[in-house]
Order: structure tokens, then C-alpha cells, then sequence
């Protein structure tokens, strides 16, 4: 009996499981279609690191959008902001489940949303309903969101090239004289630490970035991470030569490694930045600390004087350490793409069109509705309505910029300087450029590898580089423990298909 | 037990000491809530700051708006929840514990089976979307999850199977009650103390939840006053996450600082901290009643 | 005869039905919401593409699970999944008990009540908060222990954090501190349970206090502490993974004492994303759980029938 009723009840389940996606496949698409006139429908996800705006409020912005959509490709937009800290796992759940969302895109996880299907090919569509954004990218961008032949998506067009950079107290080093245009590297920043911490014994020299980093990982150099992102690089390219090497036997990460130490054990960085849970904005705003690492992409007044408002107003300086160098996962760090069950791929990938070469959509987007949400200047900068803030105004997507569409068109706001929009692009152009650059790497086949040397490195990395642990000896424990882990599997797969790559390319 | 004047007094101090070890945190967290950041940071922790400061609170009132709101939904759901909850366990519990319902056993395997298999998240979501079209209402924070559990279901059906002989049912079915009215008019009734435990249980539940929201709810129309803390917190964590890859534009964000996440943390817990003193009986009752049989 | 039997199988429903109507509302819901989603184990079979859809993505075997048992994280983490649980089980059993007898001694006091309730009071804390607890007493820079109590003593600070062997003793005092009131209340209910009379006679004899205890009360805990502990077993393959995760703050030097079966699956999806990996970790804890619930359940059964579960 008792059998029975639960086979019942297991049969029942399944049946309507099954009928349940059954009628899910299709329905999803279809219904936004006919329901509201002639218009092609398209839900467009996009990641804000503001406010989530009101219904009506996104309503009014959307209808705005709408009018100038309906006009120029005949297209009504849905908009769909996401927290970011949501993004990636409200996205995939929502196309699990078959709910309408034609544009999304791709946080840092470009091979990801390929291998799983999620991303639809725009190989062809691109030439036809985008030909402006296929322009205005160029070939070479675009390579870096190519896989297996086939283009996945369009990288968000803005500065990339990241330059390392120290972020310091310039009040401190005005007091203590210190000549910070002298330092033109990481190693010169171990006497102004020293000089600081000798003048102000309570202060700490360097803060974390974030958990676990001081920073150190932009200061490689010329590192291509071959697909991987900076906090947990697996298999490298270092300089011109294009072998894949392990990253972590190399000198590079044995001499940052190293530095690191140094500071840690002479107190000249935070001593629990491997775990700690403030950001550097915070430290720096407690005025405890002198400076922290990190990479940009503006020029030093532009970054310092953004920056100085979220370290809590003290006067803030920049100072590059170093030359960008730009590789794959600097372009498809963050890339638009089209979802593969969309039901209008065209007409959502003629809207992603328009983000990019549309000025008053991309304005939209990121501003929100002119004189209500902000200002205009005469001479053509953004700010917020008097006595609003970012926390107050209806809607703004402020803090996403440079995530949607094109950075270049978008008003700069009040207190940046247009002319580094120049100096911007010129990096782009310039900065010097990894060999290996387009490549991708399909990770799909080497998952439990993956799983297993990424949680292998999160032990280990954020000690060494914070310098809490020591790399004489860790280091050779993380090399073995790598191995363990199936990393010599990660590093053939990745040889195999660069070389194949270098003879498709080359 | 026979009372020892020396065992007895060894007993309160050791128990006293407990007691502080034991409320020592919570108190550093509300201290911490209105210490001063600046203060805070260089400082650390303290139980004496050097310096207070309710800036935490204000930045909170500032946010007034939407906490206020968040804590009306909060507390809507939690009542709905919890009446709704508590009638639909008892209903189910009590023919499990009829030792006459033949199918007493089967029913108790169907509810303890849940507690071992769960199909993830992804079956769930797909169902109460796509079917119930749960989306953005309030029946998100609802019913997903909490409406019926099997640990519930367990509590309710011990104490009926321990405090209510069978004798009881059977005299009432002389009287001519039908088994509905048996259910309404007695058992229900007699079920009041572990009623309440039950009830104490899931409004915790309900009030500490914010896993429904998250994945059903992206409405601020409808963020709960937890929802609304993770949220906050997961912005903070993606701002950190990528404040290095230097995503961010050229703007000011103002971002929570330290005694402003205890301040969270502290108004979070400050309804329970709140309801506790009067409730505290049944809880107790009810950790009882759930562990062991009578 | 054969009349007999319909009529008693008709009086059979006619008891039944009712009380199946009553339970019905419910056991529609435990479908809906917990059945109906457990087709979704399936997807650990699975290799998910979300192009091809749930049903039509292609069948991948047991390659969904070797990331659980690939590496030798796999032992460790399994190790300290059971060792933990253990020494939760061991020790929080036994200062529960502690805690019960001191109580107990009190009486009914008014303090007892004052006592219960703040020691209770943690276990009313989500993990979260829990977490922000322990950062404020740990952490290297800010934290009580290092800034205040340490440097007072003029002692070096400690960078709990990266301090591996601290860990163990760590975690058991925060599990203690979370959990021993909501236990020792537990065991209280079973002393208060104790006939008076035996400890009446005890003390005719000149038993002392302790003796008393010894030869008493714990004894007549004994069934209490058997079932409680075989319950436990039943859930030895999972951890907390609040306790695990949150508040040792993610620390990566901490892995070898923190990682447990939840944190690693945690972690591998986190950053993989993987639906059908996801599912396997699911189902594979779902079994092995299952299987030590009946085991445990057997076994309580055959030592105390009325507290088997089913």
C-alpha cells in the first residue's frame, strides 16, 4: 500500500512536471508579440549598482526610450533592472524559465554563457541590424567575443585600458614632502610606505582594494590571463611567448608575492586584508589609511577627483604605476548579448544597435529623463537636480556607466574633464596589446578540473598576495596542491586550443 | 532535586557568567550600531567608544520610505503567513496522529520524505512562475516554502499523539460529531499551546526570510524588511567585487559603512528582540514538545 | 461473509474519507511545493544547455558527480563535515546536560526564567548576523579581542583569519554559544521528568550532590541523549552552512578546517554557475542523508519503538 500511494504521487509529480515545461517552451516569446500593436517586443536586463527605480518611474523612462524606438526600428522596449548583485543568477534563472528576456549581458562570464548555450550566435544577424556598432567596435574587439567561429555577443564600448594606479592621501603626502611623481613603479612605492609609516606610526600605509587583494594583480605587466579573470588566473601567456605557462611558478608572482610579504611583516599593509569586509573607500574614509592600489581607466585628475568623493571628501591623489595592457578579458569582461530563446533576435539586436550609436538612448539609460532625474549644463555635463542625489532622483542608472552601450556618447558628468574622453580613446588605441588577444577558451569540457583548482586557489591566493603567509613556503604547497587539483589538464586544453587558434588567425 | 545551599549558589555563577558570555556579542553589535565610524575604524570595537553617534540610525531615517514600507510588508506577511500556516499543519497533523487512520503511517513517510529531497531551486522557480504566476505579488513572500513543513507537521502530530487519548475522539463519534466538527470544535481548541509554538516558529520563519523575495520579487512595492537588508548588503558586495575592475563610472556612491551594517543588523532582530519577553514561554514549551515525547 | 467484508470496507472509507479530507489541503500543498519540484533531480543526470531546455539537453551519466570525489578536497571536506558534527554532537550534548543540571538545581526560581531566556536568546540569530558577531571580536585590525583585550595585555595581535589551528575552537564555541540553550531546555524537560522520590532516598542514604547526579540523573537521561544523538547521525552529511561559510568570513587560508560538503558545493557553483552540478551535489547529499535517516531510524526503533519517526 504504502508503496503504491507514494508511486502515485511520484507518477502525479512527474506528469506535471512534464506538462509544465511543456507549455513552457513556447508560450514565453509569443504573447509579448501580439498584445500591444505592430511593434516587436524586447526586454532588455541590464546591471545597475543604483536604486532599483518604481514601476512608474521606469515607466516614464521606458516610454521615452519607446519613442524614439518605435520611430527608428520599430521596436517598444521593456526595461529590466537588475541589482547587481542578483544579475547573473536572476538572469540565468529567468531563462531557465522561459520568461522573456531578449538582451542581457555577460558579467565577466563570457565563456560561461556560450558554453551553456545561453547566448545566441549573431554571426550573420550583426551584419544587418547592426552594421554601425560592427563598425564602431572593429574586428579586433569583436574577436575577443568569438567561439568557435561564431560571434556571441558585442563588448560594452568604453575605456579599457586599465592602468595601475596608487590611490593616496595627497594632504599626507603634501605634509610629509613626499615627491609622488617620482614613483613610477610598484617597488618605488615600498619607500613612500616606509616614510609614511616612520612619520605616522598610527596610520597604516596600504589598504586592500577589496578582500583578499592590495592590488598587486594589476601590476603584472604584460600577463595575458587567457580568458580567466584577474582575481583567479589559471593558465597564462607571459609577454610575447605564446606557451601557456603556469602562472603561479613564475618569477612575476613569486616577486609580488614577495613584495607583499615584505610589506606585510614591516606593518605596512592592513594586516586582515585577506578577509576583511570593508572596501578600500571605507578604509580610506576612516583617514587610517594612506593609499591602496588599483587600475583605471581615466586619466590620474580625472580618477583622483571621482574618487575623492567616495573616500570620504580628504584630499585624494593618483599616481599610474605602470602601462595598461590590454588582452581578451578586457574587452569581453562585459559583453551584450542575445538571448538564445529570444523570439526577436533581430529586433533586439537593432535596439542593442541603437545603445551604442543612439546618444539620446544610451543618455536614457544611464540619466533617465532630462530635468527630472538631471540636469543639463550649457556646456554639455550631467548633474543631478538641485538638492537631489543619486539616492533620491526617480531613476538613474548612474553608476552603470560604461556597462551600457557606448561610454563615448553618454554626457560626462559635472566635474570630469571631456578632453579625457580623448586621452581615453588614445589609450584604447595604444595601449599595448597582449599577441594573444581574441582569444577565447571553451572551459566547458574541464568543469571538474575547474571546480576544483578554483577552490585550490582561493585557499591560497588572498594569503599570498596580502603577505600573510609565507611564499617560500606556500608557494611550492600551491603548486602541488594545483596539480592535484587537475591544473596540468587545464593548462594542455588551453595550449591545444590557442594553437589552434594561432593557425586559424595568423 | 534536594537543594544544596553551596551546589545552588555555585550554580547562579556559573550560570551568571554564561548568561553574560552569552549576551556579550548581541550588546557589542548594538554598541557598535551607534558608535561613531570614524571612531570605529581606528579604535575597533569597543564596549566603551570613544566616540557615539547616531549617523547610522539617520542615514536609515533618510531611507525612512521604503524601511517603513518594508516593515508593514514584513509584518503583513508574517501574520498571513503564520494564521495560514498553522491551519493548514494542524489540519494535517491531526489524522496522522488518529491511531485508527489507516493511512497514518503512509501520510507520516509522505511528510518526512520532504524533509530529505528537495528538487533545487530552478524546478520551484519554473513551477510557481510559469503555473501560479507568483511574480511580483505578495503571495511570493507567502507561499513558497514556508506554508506547510514537515517539521511543523512532526511538532503538531507528537503532541496530539501524546496529550489527546483516542478515548476523547471516540466518545465525541457516540455523540453523532462528524470528523470536521470533531477537528473544529475540539482538537483545534485543544491544540492551543503547541499552536502557539508552531506559530512562533514560522513567524520567525516568515520574518526572518529572504530567499523567497530574492528569487520571486524584484518589485522594491514588495521588499520585506530582510529582503531589503540582503539587498543592501548584496549591493555593497557588488560594488566591492568590482570597485577594483574599475566598472565604475565618475560618480559618488555613498555606501553603508561599518556601524551602519550593525545598525541593519540590529534593527533586523529588534522586533524579535521586542516579542521575545512574551513569548518566551511558549518557545520553550515548544523546543520541548519537538525533542522529546511526553 | 463476503457481505460482512463489504460493509466493513465501506465503514472503512466512511472513517477514512473524512479524515483524508481534513489532512487534504495540506498534502496538496506538500505536492505542489515539494514533490512537484523533485522532477528537477533528474537535471543531475543532465549536461544543461539552455538553449535545448531542461528536457531536451543530452544525458551526461555520473559526469555531474565526479566534482564532489575528484580531488583530495574531497576527503577533506568530508572529514570535516563528520568530525565537526561529531564533536557537536559529543560535546554540545554534554554541556547541554551541564547547563540542565545547573538549572534544574535552581528550581523554579524567578532568575531560572532570566537565565533560559538570554541563553536562548543567540539561537533566535541568523547566520548573518552571527557572522557580523564574530567579525567584530576577530578581526586583525578593529577587532575586540585583538584591540581591546590582547593589547591590553600587551600581547601581539593574532590574524584569527589565517589562524588555522584557532578554527576548530572557534566554530565549537560559536556552535555553543548559537545552540546550548535551546538544547539544554531539552534536557531540562527530561530532569524535571526524574521521580523526586529517588533523589529523596539518595539523600537518606548520605549521597552527595555529585553522587546524586552520577548516579541519577544522568543515568536517567540516557534514553534522551540515544535518541537525540541518533537523530543527529541521520544529518552527519550536512553541516551548517551558515557556521561554515559566514562566519569564518570565506577565509581561503581557512579552508582545510572549514571546508565542508555544503561550502565546497557552494563554492564550485558559485563559480561555475552549473545547473546540473548543482543538481548532482543536491541529490547526492539527499541520498546518502536518506540512507543514514533510516539506518538511524531503524536502529531507534529497535531500541525504542515510540521514538522512531516513522
Amino acid at each position: 500500500m504504502k508503496k503504491k500511494v507514494l508511486c502515485g504521487l511520484l507518477t502525479a509529480a512527474m506528469v506535471t512536471g512534464l506538462c509544465a515545461c511543456g507549455s513552457g517552451d513556447g508560450s514565453g516569446g509569443g504573447a509579448g508579440g501580439g498584445a500591444k500593436g505592430s511593434y516587436d517586443q524586447v526586454t532588455y536586463a541590464y546591471a545597475t549598482f543604483n536604486n532599483i527605480p518604481t514601476e512608474e518611474d521606469l515607466d516614464t523612462v521606458e516610454e521615452a526610450i519607446n519613442e524614439i524606438t518605435r520611430e527608428k526600428i520599430n521596436v517598444e522596449v521593456t526595461l529590466k533592472p537588475i541589482f547587481i548583485g542578483d544579475f547573473s543568477s536572476n538572469v540565468s534563472l529567468a531563462l531557465q524559465a522561459g520568461e522573456k528576456i531578449d538582451v542581457f549581458e555577460s558579467i565577466g562570464d563570457f565563456n560561461n554563457c556560450v558554453s551553456t548555450g545561453m547566448a545566441a550566435d549573431i554571426t550573420e544577424l550583426i551584419d544587418t541590424c547592426a552594421p554601425e556598432t560592427k563598425e564602431l567596435i572593429g574586428e579586433e574587439w569583436l574577436q575577443a567575443c568569438v567561439s568557435n567561429g561564431k560571434l556571441y555577443g558585442i563588448p560594452t564600448y568604453k575605456p579599457i585600458a586599465l592602468t595601475p594606479m596608487i590611490i593616496y592621501r595627497q594632504d599626507i603626502a603634501d605634509e610629509l614632502g613626499i615627491d609622488m611623481s617620482a614613483v613610477n613603479s610598484v617597488e618605488d612605492v615600498t619607500a613612500v610606505f616606509e616614510k609614511v609609516k616612520e612619520e605616522k606610526p598610527e596610520m597604516t600605509p596600504l589598504a586592500p582594494v577589496e578582500a583578499g587583494n592590495l592590488g598587486l594583480n594589476r601590476t603584472y605587466g604584460t600577463v595575458d590571463f587567457l580568458a580567466d579573470d584577474y582575481n583567479t588566473p589559471v593558465g597564462v601567456l607571459l609577454g610575447d611567448d605564446m606557451t601557456v605557462v603556469d602562472f603561479y611558478s613564475s618569477d612575476i608572482f613569486r616577486d609580488r608575492c614577495e613584495l607583499a610579504r615584505s610589506w606585510y611583516n614591516s606593518g605596512l599593509s592592513m594586516k586582515d586584508a585577506a578577509t576583511t569586509t570593508s572596501m578600500a573607500a571605507e578604509l580610506m574614509s576612516s583617514g587610517n589609511y594612506f593609499a591602496y592600489i588599483a587600475a583605471y581607466s581615466y586619466p590620474e585628475a580625472d580618477t583622483a577627483a571621482s574618487l575623492q568623493a567616495q573616500n570620504g571628501n580628504l584630499p585624494t591623489g593618483a599616481k599610474m604605476l605602470g602601462d595598461a595592457y590590454i588582452s581578451t578579458i578586457d574587452v569581453n569582461a562585459l559583453v551584450w548579448m542575445v538571448a538564445s530563446n529570444s523570439d526577436v533576435p533581430e529586433a533586439a539586436l537593432r535596439f542593442l544597435n541603437l545603445t551604442y550609436t543612439d546618444p539620446d538612448v544610451c543618455n536614457l539609460l544611464i540619466y533617465g529623463v532630462k530635468d527630472r532625474d538631471y540636469v543639463l549644463s550649457e556646456d554639455g555635463y550631467a548633474s543631478y537636480p538641485e538638492g537631489q542625489d543619486a539616492a533620491t532622483v526617480p531613476y538613474t542608472a548612474q553608476l552603470s556607466c560604461g556597462t551600457l552601450g557606448n561610454f563615448f556618447i553618454m554626457y560626462p558628468t559635472v566635474g570630469t574633464n571631456k578632453d579625457s574622453l580623448e586621452w581615453e580613446l588614445e589609450q584604447n588605441r595604444t595601449a599595448e596589446t597582449s599577441p594573444a588577444m581574441g582569444f577565447t577558451f571553451d572551459a566547458s569540457a574541464l568543469k571538474t578540473q575547474y571546480t576544483a583548482v578554483k577552490n585550490v586557489i582561493n585557499q591560497y591566493l588572498p594569503g599570498l598576495m596580502c603577505g600573510s603567509v609565507d611564499p617560500e613556503t606556500e608557494i611550492p604547497k600551491f603548486v602541488s596542491a594545483l596539480n592535484d587539483a587537475g591544473y596540468q589538464d587545464i593548462l594542455a586544453a588551453k595550449q591545444e586550443q590557442l594553437d589552434k587558434w594561432i593557425a586559424e588567425n595568423k | 532535586m534536594i537543594e544544596s545551599k553551596t551546589f545552588n549558589r555555585a550554580a547562579t555563577v556559573i550560570l551568571s557568567v554564561l548568561v553574560i558570555i552569552a549576551l556579550l556579542p548581541i550588546v557589542l553589535i548594538v554598541i557598535a550600531s551607534f558608535t561613531d565610524e570614524t571612531a570605529l575604524l581606528r579604535d575597533g570595537y569597543s564596549f566603551f567608544p570613544a566616540a557615539l553617534s547616531t549617523d547610522a540610525y539617520y542615514y536609515m531615517v533618510k531611507q525612512g520610505a521604503v524601511i517603513m514600507r518594508a516593515y508593514g510588508v514584513s509584518f503583513l506577511v508574517t501574520t498571513v503567513g503564520t494564521l495560514g500556516s498553522v491551519v493548514l499543519t494542524t489540519m494535517l497533523a491531526y489524522p496522522m496522529s488518529r491511531k485508527s487512520f489507516k493511512y497514518a503511517n503512509v501520510l507520516s513517510f509522505f511528510v518526512f520524505f520532504t524533509m530529505l529531497f528537495n528538487g533545487g531551486i530552478v524546478p520551484s522557480y519554473i513551477m510557481w512562475t510559469r503555473f501560479f504566476h507568483i511574480k511580483n505579488t505578495l503571495w511570493a513572500l507567502l507561499i513558497p516554502n514556508y506554508l506547510v513543513t514537515a517539521f511543523n507537521v512532526i511538532l503538531v502530530k507528537n503532541f496530539y499523539a501524546n496529550n489527546v487519548p483516542d478515548a476523547l475522539v471516540e466518545a465525541a463519534q457516540i455523540d453523532g460529531a462528524s470528523e470536521l466538527q470533531i477537528f473544529y470544535k475540539i482538537m483545534f481548541p485543544l491544540a492551543r499551546p503547541v499552536v502557539a509554538t508552531v506559530s512562533l516558529f514560522t513567524g520567525l520563519c516568515y520574518w526572518n526570510d529572504w530567499t523567497n523575495g530574492l528569487y520571486y520579487v524584484d518589485n522594491e512595492k514588495y521588499y520585506s524588511i530582510q529582503l531589503l537588508l540582503i539587498k543592501i548588503m548584496n549591493n555593497i558586495q557588488g560594488l566591492k567585487a568590482n570597485s577594483s575592475a574599475a566598472m565604475l563610472g565618475t560618480g559618488a556612491v555613498e555606501l553603508p559603512g561599518t556601524s551602519v551594517r550593525m545598525a541593519m543588523a540590529f534593527i533586523g532582530i529588534l522586533p524579535i528582540l521586542l516579542i521575545y519577553p512574551f513569548v518566551q514561554k511558549y518557545l520553550v514549551e515548544g523546543v520541548v514538545i519537538g525533542a522529546v515525547k511526553g | 461473509m463476503a457481505r460482512q467484508v463489504k460493509g466493513k470496507k465501506k465503514s472503512d472509507i466512511h472513517r477514512t474519507l473524512p479524515l483524508l479530507l481534513i489532512a487534504l489541503p495540506g498534502i496538496i500543498y506538500l505536492i505542489i511545493n515539494n514533490y512537484v519540484p523533485m522532477f528537477g533531480l533528474f537535471l543531475a543526470f543532465k549536461d544543461y544547455n539552455f538553449m535545448k531546455g531542461i528536457f531536451k539537453s543530452d544525458w551526461c551519466g555520473f559526469q555531474n558527480f565526479k566534482f564532489l570525489f575528484a580531488t583530495k578536497d574531497a576527503l577533506i571536506m568530508t572529514r570535516n563535515t563528520i568530525l565537526y558534527n561529531l564533536a557537536f554532537i559529543i560535546i554540545g550534548t554534554a554541556f547541554a546536560i551541564f547547563i540542565a543540571i545547573l538549572m534544574c538545581e535552581l528550581g523554579k526560581r524567578l532568575r531560572v526564567k532570566l537565565f533560559q531566556a538570554s541563553l536562548l536568546l543567540p539561537n533566535l540569530l541568523s547566520w548573518v548576523v552571527i557572522g557580523f558577531v564574530a567579525y567584530a571580536f576577530l578581526n586583525a585590525d578593529t577587532g575586540f579581542i585583538n584591540k581591546t583585550v590582547l593589547e591590553k595585555m600587551g600581547a601581539e595581535p593574532v590574524a584569527w583569519y589565517t589562524y588555522q589551528a584557532a578554527w576548530p575552537v572557534i566554530l565549537l564555541l560559536v556552535n555553543l554559544w548559537k545552540n546550548a540553550g535551546y538544547q539544554s531546555i531539552i534536557f531540562m524537560a527530561s530532569i524535571s521528568g526524574i521521580d523526586q522520590s529517588l533523589y529523596e532516598a539518595a539523600a537518606l542514604d548520605g549521597a552527595t550532590k555529585m553522587q546524586q547526579i552520577f548516579r541519577i540523573t544522568l543515568p536517567m537521561l540516557k534514553p534522551t541523549v540515544i535518541t537525540l544523538t541518533l537523530m543527529s547521525i541521520g544529518r552527519i552529511f550536512y553541516s551548517d552552512f551558515g557556521l561554515f561559510y559566514q562566519v569564518p568570513q570565506n577565509s581561503g587560508a581557512l579552508y582545510n578546517v572549514t571546508q565542508t560538503i555544503d561550502t565546497y558545493v557552494y563554492r564550485g557553483l558559485m563559480e561555475l554557475n552549473d545547473v546540473g552540478m548543482s543538481a548532482a551535489a543536491g541529490f547526492y547529499q539527499s541520498v546518502v542523508g536518506f540512507i543514514l535517516v533510516l539506518a538511524a531510524n531503524a536502529i531507534v526503533r529497535k531500541l525504542d519503538s515510540d521514538n522512531a519517526l516513522f
